[in-house]
């Protein structure tokens, strides 16, 4: 396992099985998928839907178990919580209690990352500041809305500061001037040296933030791009994706 | 420590949601239903009354627990898997074990607090109508919190085995509800039978609640005087482990 990767994986692939009255079947979620994410690099995974995007995000942060090959993160099993504590994860839809305020969610959420109690409150208002959120750090979850939600959701995944952020369509449902601040935040991320592995269906964002972008389809790494790659190509990185991805 | 301050920040969460919640909106009606209930029963147990109402209060406040125990039990890990608020635990530095016993912590420390509120009614009530304190009272609530545990920690292995809340439900509450009937069950079990000794083996997973009524036994003689207390304690202990244990091998295996 390159010790230079924050993230690698080997072959991997994962076979979801279900079983109902009786019978059982099978999907496949990603198969024979091999990346590495080096430090301080913004890698974005392409894909239509079902290919595997969510399924990688998943494997890579331990919440699913693969059915072949390996993962390590930072050298470390998913599994350990050593190697989970330098991460940071915002789902595609996240989920937080709603009788908490969204300052009383980072409480929680950056006690459970380690964070120290001392200085936690200054963290808590700098990254709640730093989102646009400080008005809002008082008000129930419950009362927030999408945007103001996935913004908290930001919030959490780098509240710990950690040196990989894992982002599940960041930018999905947010009108363009959240995309925009979004953006920005992200890219500013990545300035300060984090490695981000970012999902998006819209390919614009994708080019405009990452380093490298892994084209999945149907569960397979179909390729794998450098920026150069698509700044020189006519099409753009959305002619390669659809060059790559049709039938 | 790290394990510890773990399980108590996902403790104080659950006494959180519970506190905000309408989860100590029953020890509130309690009280009320309590109130007006004793007015009656003052009327119609006559010279009785005082054993009436002692039975009875800490008869209520022994179901409301369990009931709590049951329902939460059964629900809280469920519900944070379906809502996917687990996901954002689990992926920072917190093991399934740690997070299963801080869930569980959480839940028990709201229904010790529910069932001190419930009793503080009860007692107010006894106390205003001439009741003199005996040391039994806390020892009939030790042995109503011991099965509260117990019930808890089978709950939770049985939310964890079957596939949504009211199956739990179901599961737990039959294995509950048998429970009160263990020693007349194992009677039944004929020990000639080929079937004898598994039978009583398989009665070992139906949790002995009847141990636990120390109610009971104290205003027969003195629960407290009892040397069996302590089995009893390290009975609730052992069980309630065992099933929590069990429990969490099969959160280690789940996928979110």
């Amino acid at each position: 396992m390159p010790e230079e990767s924050v993230l690698s994986l080997e072959s991997v692939t994962k076979v979801y099985l279900r079983s109902h009255l009786g019978r059982s079947a099978a999907t496949r979620g990603v198969e024979d998928l091999s990346l590495q994410v080096r430090p301080g690099e913004a890698f974005g995974l392409l894909g239509l839907n079902g290919s595997g995007k969510t399924t990688t995000f998943k494997l890579a942060l331990g919440l699913l178990r693969p059915t072949a090959g390996r993962i390590a993160l930072f050298g470390l099993s998913p599994s350990d919580p050593a190697a989970r504590s330098r991460v940071g994860f915002l789902p595609e839809l996240p989920y937080f209690y709603s009788f908490l305020t969204p300052e009383e969610s980072l409480r929680f959420y950056g006690r459970l990352s380690g964070l120290p109690e001392k200085g936690l409150q200054g963290r808590i208002r700098e990254v709640l500041g730093a989102l646009g959120l400080g008005a809002a750090g008082g008000r129930k979850i419950a009362e927030l809305s999408k945007g103001m939600i996935q913004r908290v959701g930001l919030a959490q995944a780098i509240l710990h500061d950690p040196e990989l952020v894992i982002l599940d369509e960041p930018v999905s449902g947010l009108d363009p001037l959240a995309i925009k601040e979004f953006r920005d935040l992200l890219l500013a991320l990545s300035e300060k040296g984090k490695a981000l592995v970012l999902s998006s269906h819209s390919i614009s964002e994708l080019e405009k933030i990452c380093h490298r972008v892994g084209i999945l389809k149907e569960g397979r790494l179909a390729r794998t791009l450098a920026e150069r790659e698509w700044r020189e190509a006519p099409g753009g990185l959305e002619g390669l994706f659809v060059e790559a991805v049709r039938p | 420590m790290r394990v510890l301050r773990t399980v108590a920040i996902l403790a104080a969460n659950s006494w959180q949601e519970n506190l905000r919640s309408r989860f100590f909106l029953l020890s509130a009606v309690f009280g009320g239903v309590f109130l007006y209930v004793s007015l009656l029963l003052g009327v119609l147990a006559v010279d009785q009354e005082l054993r009436v109402l002692l039975d009875f209060g800490l008869g209520f406040i022994e179901l409301l627990g369990l009931s709590g125990a049951l329902y939460g039990a059964t629900t809280v890990i469920l519900r944070e898997m379906e809502s996917k608020t687990i996901t954002l635990i689990l992926t920072r530095p917190v093991g399934r074990g740690p997070y299963l016993l801080g869930r569980f912590a959480g839940l028990l420390f709201s229904l010790l607090v529910s069932m001190g509120l419930m009793s503080a009614v009860h007692l107010s009530i006894l106390f205003w109508k001439g009741w003199a304190w005996s040391w039994d009272y806390p020892w009939a609530l030790c042995g109503a919190f011991l099965k509260v545990l117990v019930t808890a920690a089978l709950g939770t292995f049985v939310a964890l085995f079957s596939s949504s809340a009211p199956t739990a439900l179901t599961i737990a509450g039959t294995l509950w509800t048998l429970g009160h009937f263990l020693p007349e069950i194992r009677f039944m079990i004929p020990w000639g039978s080929p079937w004898g000794i598994p039978l009583h083996l398989a009665s070992c997973v139906i949790p002995d609640l009847q141990l636990f009524n120390l109610r009971d036994r104290a205003w027969a003689g003195s629960a407290q005087a009892e040397p069996a207390v302590l089995i009893w304690l390290l009975y609730a202990l052992v069980y309630s482990s065992v099933w929590l244990f069990l429990a969490r091998q099969l959160l280690r295996r789940k996928e979110f």
